[in-house]
């Protein structure tokens, strides 16, 4: 895939965008804006996200140190990526809005595979039960603000997609 | 459509009742009544302090403050306290490349100290580790 300036610039927008939201929100345990933004990135600027989710797990681990947290992020975001290139078609608010809802309720079942080589299958299980009611929080705030945002931004990600094309 | 409402909700909710019934389950649940447990320091130094007290500390972060002579703090997340600093040396990963580990038996801790469980008998150690 060839790069254009253009390119270039929007990848580093839609990093910056994640990163400020993130740490914008960094105070509310689990409420985050970067399954939204992961969401609507791969939906309207394709496959540029390819670029953007590496740079920001990097990022991620130069500000907070590569620990376990970061090899989940290494399969995590490209997961969510790639199920919401597979629905690319859909254009439901309800369907995103699911789709959001169980990435962050399951994301610390998926979260907890690295810890079965640490700590083996009992460790792993009792770590994902352990950060279950703020999966089910994570969940339910990436829902409400599919169902809130979705619109609004989609309409001016249509906007920004004419003007590229003009 | 309108099908389409009730299936995505319906899931969500479907596996929250789910999640919610294992983290009911399976959760690890305090011991009530009067322990007796030891908190061992180690530092950098690989000094060794020992603390022995009798608790009815349920978690393991209401013993280590029962503990006279412990002193800890860190920085309260969504998991509890991230313990920083023990008895005046900071371990924080991106400070000092190392970290507080904590064992419980010779076993590293599945929990975090807001939610380790203490039972009779536990031996706990906190241990100045350099990260890899």
């Amino acid at each position: 895939m060839k790069l254009t300036a253009q390119d270039i610039t929007l990848i580093g927008l839609m990093v910056a965008v994640i990163e400020v939201c993130k740490l914008f929100m960094k105070d509310i345990p689990n409420i985050e804006l970067t399954t939204f933004w992961i969401m609507m990135f791969t939906l309207y600027f394709g496959k540029r996200i390819l670029f953007v989710i590496p740079a920001f797990i990097l990022i991620e681990g130069m500000m907070f140190g590569f620990g376990m947290w970061w090899i989940m992020y290494l399969y995590l975001w490209p997961l969510l990526a790639l199920v919401t290139w597979l629905f690319r078609k859909v254009n439901s608010v309800w369907t995103w809005a699911t789709i959001a809802g169980l990435f962050g309720l399951l994301f610390g079942f998926f979260g907890a595979i690295p810890y079965i080589v640490t700590s083996g299958i009992y460790g792993a299980f009792s770590w994902w039960v352990h950060g279950i009611p703020w999966d089910i929080v994570h969940g339910i705030g990436n829902f409400v603000i599919m169902m809130v945002l979705y619109r609004p931004i989609r309409h001016v990600m249509n906007r920004v997609n004419n003007m590229l094309i003009a | 459509m309108k099908n389409k409402k009730i299936w995505g909700a319906g899931l969500l909710v479907v596996l929250i009742a789910a999640f919610a019934i294992v983290y009911g389950v399976f959760r690890e649940k305090p011991v009530e009544g009067s322990k007796e447990i030891t908190i061992e320091v180690v530092n950098q130094a690989e000094e060794s302090e020992v603390y022995e007290l009798k608790t009815d500390a349920e978690f393991l972060r209401q013993a280590m403050e029962e503990a006279e002579g412990l002193e800890f703090f860190g920085e309260e997340s969504e998991y509890g306290m991230m313990v920083e600093v023990v008895n005046g040396e900071s371990a924080v990963f991106d400070k000092d490349g190392a970290y507080w580990s904590f064992m419980v038996n010779g076993e590293l801790c599945n929990n975090g100290i807001d939610t380790q469980p203490v039972e009779d008998g536990d031996e706990f150690q906190i241990v100045y580790t350099e990260a890899e």
